[in-house]
């Protein structure tokens, strides 16, 4: 099929090997047998056009597990996603979570007319520029950008996780304070659109991309800094692939804490405070013990592995890493606000097991959706105590423990 | 929960269920499907089932409202009506067929006993337009109340002293007491009617000079027909049936035998017979063919003959005999049925050397009638046919001439009450269309004819509530033969309704719904709209089968539908056993099981379940469904409750 030929080039599905190896590492596969990505590519290569209206084209997580085993470099997570575009465009769509209210409140935000109350949270410690008027002198502003993605929708929506998620935010603007640097921040931001391009929305995400391209490049921002991973790789990657560059380098807080470490550590003779210990025994000098969780964003998307674990070490917390880390890091078990299934809970539940296992006390993720993921599946009636652990955000431990 | 009682009540929906899978839902959907047999049956399209059921729950004023709705004279309906209703009555093959003329009658009756508030709503002159209507029989006296109500200005002539028409000079007292069509005459004056009684029209042309923009003539049927029998106009003692009821309707004297012939087998021929009767005759009553064939109304031939009235079957007359030109007797032979006729029953033949004689002082002859049109100026342009009746446009009643219109009797000859109720709104539709300059015809969409069949429980028989009656020896008056329902009594008789086609159209839960999910909407789809219907759990058989009912439509294409229960449902692969559903139903519906690996599945049990869909509005992952919320269903709703 022709609609297909551009997919199959584009995400070299034509090289598969029908080998399998995607089968046997996707977390959903495991789950549930119907679905597997090898036969998917191989449904599209035999041209079959049915597989548009196949309700499995909306179960991949999108955690890109298959492209980093694949022999053959076929960029599956992309195939799916481009599959689901077309889907999309003849009015297939995914089972929302949480009745759609985050796509609605994606797709509102494509009204250039839109006001937003964006800013509120914003406390008077908290150094910011925020730009009054359109037409502006770029001299006179920071040249940081900072992108604060949907934090300030998810605390209000999820706020009965009780995550304190806009504390990422907060911390985020604490930590570049601290750098002495005075972030820009937009009243007009819009959602990066991220979900949308993954649900198959692409006109509406489009849509999203544009705005937020003008806006920026208007603030006249060299670099803009992002404190999720999805925004970061849909600053980064999809904006150049679909719309247009930004005319600034974009930077997750996480590669820019790391690069600054030297100085946060003795900034002004403060650094970090030592790390209180929650064991029993009392013995003040022991670590306490964390462990990591790779957004696949930042980590298989965007190659960033090393830098949350050089702060979390700086920090003087002794990292213990799951099984299954780095390139082979678990999704956290859903993605897009859709069809999050009883296979999500069981990937999250399985994680969280895993994080316990390694003896940690706390678990650290520099994605605000991992940790709504996580909290949300521990939040369920019934859950095993066993699998329960504490969630801090890398963003937030960070600030809290600057001095 | 005290308001979901009440809308149950209204629709008495435990006898709409027939099979359910379960003993549940408050609320569930119903197919509604277009008509029941009752509505289908009524030339009037009267929403039989919906007053039934309100009658049921002792919504009498509600349930006269419904009648009023399509029936401007109930109260003489109820009681004269041939109800071609009760015939189609599903009920009747059970045991017998709903009583539903008497419980008409009993609402009339009801609103008598206690008074009303006239409905004056919409009667105000806000259309341009004077409009005559000669005749104040069913259909002028229809006409008049709906033209009323459209705007006009109405005056309807009648030559007779009295308004009513036939119904007044035709229908005995002892059938009809004239208190009843004073009132129901009265009701249609005061909206604002003139009906203006001796007043004869001779020239419809001066009625348009007094400005008169559409005349509509409803004369009926008056003129007797002729035996043609030798002798008829040789004797005297001859009294046409018509002559006879209406001089003893006027109150005039009437001078008739001891012994009376009245020959024919309509129901004109009984009312004769049994006023003759009233006035102290003996009566006879010779037919030419069977009982079977008889064209007056069964109960009417059984209270005939209870009176004591002899009914001479397959008889006719041969000649009249008398002497000193009085009429002694009348000579008739027996007859046998031969082959049917061009009307469908079978022609009597003559028996030969079958003849006898009957005594009799008076003969009255009551074989058919048809309209007279002596009042009619010479030249007067309209169409008549060899029936001596107007020739008029079947679907507009108009006539050849622009701007008249005819109906009722005049038009079809002697036909019933109901179906002179029919034409009277027929007439005004069009009359109105004329009068608004719009084309006569109306193109209306007709919609596709669902019939259905719906496989009935065998249902407890239950006998038909008798309408109690005047004694025999009381009744050498004019007393009202039929006496009425009690309340009781027609409570009992309404609750025998098998309330055919589920839903009554009734709208008594509209108002009740707070979120106005429930409406009411003419399906175009044989499937049609759905209606959410409370129901109580108690009163469900437990048979397993889900509602079904056999549709076939009019190109014989046979649809089935089935009546299924709103309940919740759990897409298990996408359920994250998050509990929500569990925290928030009120009736413990779901349940979360244990699936073996520490994770949890939403379970819903269907027999708790009410189908309120609150643990589909919670469910975080979108894995609870409603079967009957679809978007297509909300959309119907939405647009019919915003009227789009």
């Amino acid at each position: 099929m022709t609609q297909f030929q551009d997919i199959i080039k584009r995400t070299k599905a034509y090289l598969c090997l029908d080998c399998g190896k995607c089968t046997s590492v996707c977390p959903i596969s495991i789950l549930n047998e119907n679905y597997t990505p090898r036969l998917l590519v191989n449904k599209v290569l035999r041209g079959d056009i049915d597989l548009l209206n196949d309700e499995l084209l909306w179960s991949c997580i999108s955690c890109g597990l298959c492209y980093e085993r694949c022999e053959s470099d076929v960029k599956f997570h992309e195939f799916i996603r481009d599959l689901r575009i077309e889907a999309y465009k003849i009015g297939k769509t995914g089972v929302y979570a949480h009745h759609g209210t985050m796509q609605s409140i994606m797709r509102m935000m494509t009204r250039p007319d839109l006001k937003q109350n964006r800013l509120d949270w914003l406390t008077k410690d908290l150094k910011v520029k925020i730009p009054k008027s359109e037409i502006r002198n770029p001299k006179s502003d920071s040249l940081t950008l900072y992108f604060v993605g949907c934090l300030p929708y998810f605390d209000s929506f999820f706020s009965n996780l009780q995550l304190n998620i806009l504390q990422i935010a907060k911390s985020t603007i604490k930590i570049l304070n601290h750098l002495g640097i005075e972030p820009v921040i937009m009243p007009n931001e819009r959602c990066c659109g991220h979900d949308l391009l993954w649900t198959g929305d692409i006109e509406n995400f489009k849509k999203l991309a544009q705005h937020n391209i003008a806006e920026i490049n208007k603030t006249g921002a060299e670099k803009v800094l992002v404190s999720c991973p999805e925004c970061y790789v849909t600053l980064k990657e999809y904006y150049p692939e679909y719309v247009a560059p930004l005319n600034a380098e974009i930077i997750h807080i996480s590669e820019l804490i790391a690069e600054n470490l030297p100085e946060l550590k003795n900034n002004g003779g403060t650094g970090f405070q030592p790390v209180k210990t929650h064991s029993q025994d009392g013995c003040a000098n022991s670590s306490l013990k964390v462990t990591y969780q790779d957004p696949c964003r930042l980590g298989r998307f965007s190659n960033i592995y090393e830098q949350p674990r050089q702060i979390i070490d700086a920090m003087g917390f002794k990292l213990k890493e799951m099984d299954k880390n780095r390139k082979s890091a678990i999704c956290c078990g859903t993605s897009g606000w859709m069809n999050c299934s009883t296979y999500s809970k069981q990937i999250q539940l399985a994680r969280l097991k895993e994080a316990k296992n390694t003896g940690a006390d706390l678990l650290i993720t520099s994605c605000p959706k991992c940790q709504i993921h996580f909290k949300c599946a521990m939040s369920d009636k019934n859950i095993d105590k066993k699998t329960k652990i504490e969630i801090q955000d890398l963003t937030t431990l960070v600030a809290n423990q600057l001095k | 929960m005290k308001k979901i009682s009440h809308i149950q009540t209204a629709l008495e929906t435990k006898d709409i269920i027939l099979k359910f899978p379960k003993i549940t839902p408050i609320t569930y959907t119903v197919r509604k499907i277009n008509t029941s047999p009752c509505k289908d049956g009524c030339p009037i399209d009267t929403d039989v089932k919906a007053y039934l059921g309100l009658i049921a729950t002792g919504k009498f004023e509600k349930a006269l409202e419904i009648v009023k709705k399509d029936n401007p004279i109930p109260g003489i309906c109820g009681r004269i009506c041939v109800h071609p209703c009760e015939t189609e009555c599903t009920r009747d093959e059970i045991d017998q067929p709903l009583a539903i003329c008497a419980l008409k009658r009993f609402l009339a009756d009801y609103e008598l006993r206690h008074g009303s508030t006239p409905d004056l709503a919409g009667v105000k002159s806000t259309k341009k337009g004077k409009i005559a209507i000669i005749g104040s029989g069913p259909t002028g006296l229809t006409a008049a109340n709906d033209l009323i109500r459209l705007g006009y200005k109405v005056t309807v002539f009648e030559e007779l002293p009295v308004a009513g028409g036939m119904l007044y000079t035709g229908i005995p007292e002892y059938r009809l007491p004239r208190n009843i069509i004073k009132t129901e005459v009265n009701a249609i004056k005061e909206l604002g009617v003139a009906i203006k009684t001796r007043t004869k029209i001779k020239s419809l042309s001066k009625l348009r000079k007094q400005g008169y923009d559409a005349i509509f003539i409803a004369v009926g049927a008056h003129k007797g027909l002729k035996l043609r029998v030798p002798g008829e106009d040789e004797f005297k003692g001859f009294l046409d049936c018509i002559t006879f009821l209406r001089a003893v309707s006027l109150g005039k004297k009437v001078k008739i035998g001891k012994k009376v012939i009245v020959i024919g087998g309509g129901n004109a021929a009984i009312d004769s017979a049994r006023t003759a009767f009233r006035l102290g005759s003996s009566v006879h009553i010779v037919y030419r063919r069977s009982r079977k064939e008889m064209p007056a109304n069964a109960w009417e031939i059984e209270e005939a003959e209870r009176e004591g009235i002899k009914i001479h079957y397959l008889a006719s007359p041969l000649k009249i005999l008398g002497e000193n030109g009085k009429v002694v007797g009348m000579e008739c032979i027996q007859n046998k049925l031969g082959k049917p006729d061009s009307s469908g029953r079978r022609r009597p033949v003559p028996i030969k050397g079958s003849e006898f004689n009957i005594e009799t002082e008076t003969i009255i002859p009551a074989i058919s009638q048809e309209p007279d049109l002596s009042w009619l100026p010479a030249g007067h342009k309209l169409k008549i046919s060899k029936w001596n009746s107007f020739e008029v446009d079947e679907d507009t009643l108009a006539t050849n001439v622009k701007g008249i219109f005819a109906g009722g009797d005049c038009v079809t000859g002697p036909k019933t009450v109901i179906e002179a109720i029919a034409a009277g709104h027929k007439a005004a539709k069009s009359i109105d269309r004329y009068l608004q300059r719009k084309p006569l015809k109306e193109e209306t969409k007709v919609n596709e004819r669902v019939e259905f069949e719906v496989v009935i429980e065998p249902k407890e028989k239950k006998e038909r509530v008798y309408m109690p009656h005047l004694s025999i020896k009381n009744r050498k008056n004019f007393k009202e033969v039929e006496l009425g329902f009690k309340e009781k009594m027609a409570i009992e008789e309404a609750k025998r309704c098998l309330k055919c086609g589920f839903c009554a159209e009734c709208s008594e839960c509209m108002p009740d719904c707070e979120k106005s999910l429930v409406s009411l909407s003419i399906p175009e789809e044989p499937s049609g709209i759905l209606l959410r219907v409370p129901l109580d759990q108690r009163e469900f058989p437990l048979n397993g089968n889900p509602l079904q009912g056999k549709f076939s439509l009019a190109g014989g294409k046979k649809v089935t539908v089935i009546v299924e229960p709103i309940t919740a449902q759990v897409r298990s692969e996408l359920c994250r056993g998050c509990g929500d559903c569990e925290e928030i139903c009120e009736y413990s519906a779901p349940k979360l099981q244990d699936q073996g690996n520490g994770v949890f599945i939403s379970k819903i049990d269907e027999i708790g379940c009410k189908g309120c869909g609150i643990c589909a509005s919670v469910c975080p992952s979108g894995a609870i469904t409603l079967n009957h919320f679809t978007n297509k269903y909300i959309e119907t709703l939405i647009k019919h409750s915003t009227r789009l």
